[in-house]
């Protein structure tokens, strides 16, 4: 389940970016493009990374 | 002491009188202008040649070889005309990028065996064969997938390479409608590379330099994985990245699609701009790793339970930094190959990207070594190899917008990236990458890409217009507006949101079908013997771990 929030939530950070060609001046885009960004990298490494990290080989002993 | 100094002052004043002429020597005579005179056919017919008889004594100084007897006649009676000529100016001018394009090709396709031991000594001896033979493999690997569809996807309507005769039968692309504008998203034709008129002299130069660009991404994955790595699900993973995941991002940057045209279509800059791939070869590869070994998972032994990582030594340093030689020397044909061309549309630029790569990977491999000699006492070997590819990687997407100040500043900033992304990966995501890929690769890969926003100084001149937009690529420290950089950052998030998720997705289909990591006991024991059936090294006396 968490994989796929994962999944679902790095995914729309590009659909973010995308979004920003809808706006005029380039500071609009560049502050959605980077919020973009943001939510993708938190879908990796807050949500995906953290999903397999609970169950990490090295944790078990 | 002083008499040897006031000596050689001496000869060096005496050196600098004897140059002094010679400096005034290289200075152009002024020569007198007459008015140019239209060349005819009476002219060409008049040309000397040298006869039959002087030939037939052969030409040791090649004074008599390749002359006007050597043009190509249409009519034999009627001898060389201008028409003749100026067919002839244009195959040769086609002949030279054909040349160029394929060498530059052959020397990219040589970087495998670069990345083949730098992965295979920086893992450990027991898993040798096993590294080799995904390094090995890849090739082949991708090669079909790319040749059965990769290619369509990616060129199948990128239109007209110019510096290539036009590549005509490559003109179908797939275009749906966002904001009222149009998006490529993948090439129609190509496929097998005689679907619908693609069996054509131009297409195949291009699919040659194309193919080797797609299996330097994949062999990134495989450095990644590596000592962990089920050899079927590698097959499998590896196919479905050179069928489908880089050849659809190489489409949307270089094949026609929605990045590339971001400038035409928005006004962003000259549209997402990669020269030679620190995003479309580099990032994606490293994504990609990143993807795959979060799911592989560690190997074991790499972390304790408290979470502290362990270092887990590479086998053989030598081979390492050999590799990264050979990798070095096969970005010269990385970058100056990605013009596709050395005659016309601004192709002399060769000599500036070939100098900003090597600049930058110099610059790259001193960043790290003063970073690890400043933070751990000592100039880290592997690091500074690391360091040098890092500085590669990041300069391949600016080499041919940049000039040599950007690329020492690009190369020193990811020579130093390099290590801290290394640390960030190990210690805070705890995500295992045995050979630093995710960080050369995917980090810098990034970087470079961003770089573009930022340094491009606006004095390239590839025909006079970049991906259909007037004008020179120029970033934001030249005086862009910010469009270039907001091109940029599509780009990067293209490749973080979506070029991730689809290499996700895949491997994890891949894993719920088949599993992609092995056995504890395999793992163990060495991966040669179980996945392989060899040992790499059978003279070796190989300790398993307990």
């Amino acid at each position: 389940m968490m994989i796929l929030v994962g999944i679902l939530i790095t995914l729309s950070g590009f659909v973010i970016s995308v979004l920003s060609l809808g706006l005029s001046s380039n500071g609009a885009r560049l502050a959605v493009v980077v919020l973009g960004l943001a939510v993708s990298l938190f879908g990796i490494m807050g949500v995906l990374n953290r999903a397999y990290l609970k169950n990490a080989i090295w944790k078990k002993g | 002491m002083k008499i040897a100094s006031k000596g050689l002052l001496t000869l060096c004043f005496g050196a600098l009188c004897c140059l002094a002429p010679l400096s005034f020597a290289q200075t152009p005579a002024a020569t007198p202008t007459a008015a140019p005179k239209a060349i005819t056919d009476a002219d060409l017919a008049g040309a000397p040649v040298p006869s039959a008889d002087a030939r037939s004594k052969g030409d040791p100084d090649g004074a008599l070889t390749g002359t006007a007897s050597d043009i190509a006649v249409t009519d034999a009676k009627k001898g060389a005309t201008i028409g003749d000529l100026a067919n002839q100016v244009g195959q040769n001018k086609i002949a030279i990028n054909f040349v160029w394009t394929l060498v530059t090709g052959f020397l990219v396709m040589f970087m495998q065996a670069g990345f083949a031991i730098v992965e295979t000594g920086l893992c450990r001896a027991k898993n040798a064969n096993h590294t080799m033979m995904m390094n090995f493999m890849v090739y082949g690997v991708g090669m079909l997938a790319y040749w059965l569809i990769g290619f369509a996807i990616q060129m199948g309507g990128v239109g007209a390479v110019a510096n290539l005769g036009g590549t005509p039968p490559l003109s179908a692309e797939h275009v749906i409608t966002v904001f009222g504008k149009p998006f490529g998203i993948f090439g129609q034709n190509g496929l097998f590379l005689v679907h619908r008129g693609t069996y054509d002299v131009g297409v195949m130069v291009l699919f040659l330099f194309q193919m080797v660009f797609m299996d330097t991404a994949l062999t990134i994955v495989t450095g990644a994985a590596a000592e962990r790595w089920k050899y079927a699900a590698f097959v499998i993973s590896s196919f479905l990245m050179g069928a489908f995941t880089y050849p659809l991002f190489a489409n949307w940057a270089w094949g026609g699609g929605w990045l590339a045209s971001l400038g035409t279509n928005f006004n962003l800059g000259k549209g997402y701009c990669d020269f030679a791939g620190s995003g479309v070869v580099h990032a994606v590869g490293g994504i990609t790793a990143l993807a795959v070994s979060m799911m592989l998972g560690p190997r074991i032994g790499k972390y304790e339970r408290s979470g502290k990582s362990n270092a887990i030594l590479a086998h053989d340093i030598v081979i390492v930094l050999t590799g990264c030689f050979i990798l070095a020397f096969g970005w010269f044909g990385f970058n100056p190959g990605s013009t596709l061309g050395a005659s016309g549309n601004g192709n002399l630029r060769i000599g500036s990207i070939a100098v900003n790569t090597m600049l930058a990977g110099m610059a790259g491999s001193f960043g790290a070594m003063l970073y690890m000699w400043m933070r751990y006492g000592k100039p880290d070997a592997s690091m500074s190899g690391n360091g040098l590819l890092a500085g590669l990687v990041a300069i391949t997407a600016p080499s041919g917008f940049v000039n040599p100040v950007g690329a020492v500043i690009i190369g020193t900033i990811a020579g130093v990236l390099v290590c801290i992304s290394v640390e960030f990966i190990d210690r805070v995501m705890h995500v295992d990458d045995p050979v630093g890929a995710i960080s050369v690769h995917g980090t810098n890969g990034l970087w470079g890409v961003l770089s573009i926003g930022l340094f491009a100084d606006g004095k390239s001149n590839y025909g006079g217009s970049w991906n259909g937009v007037t004008g020179s690529v120029t970033g934001l420290f030249y005086g862009d507006n910010g469009g270039q950089l907001v091109a940029q950052l599509i780009g990067i998030v293209t490749l973080v949101g979506f070029v991730f998720t689809l290499s996700f997705v895949f491997n994890l289909l891949i894993d719920w079908a088949l599993g992609q990591r092995v056995g504890a006991k395999s793992e163990l024991e060495g991966l040669d013997l179980p996945e392989m059936g060899a040992l790499g090294y059978p003279e070796f006396e190989l300790k398993a771990e307990m």
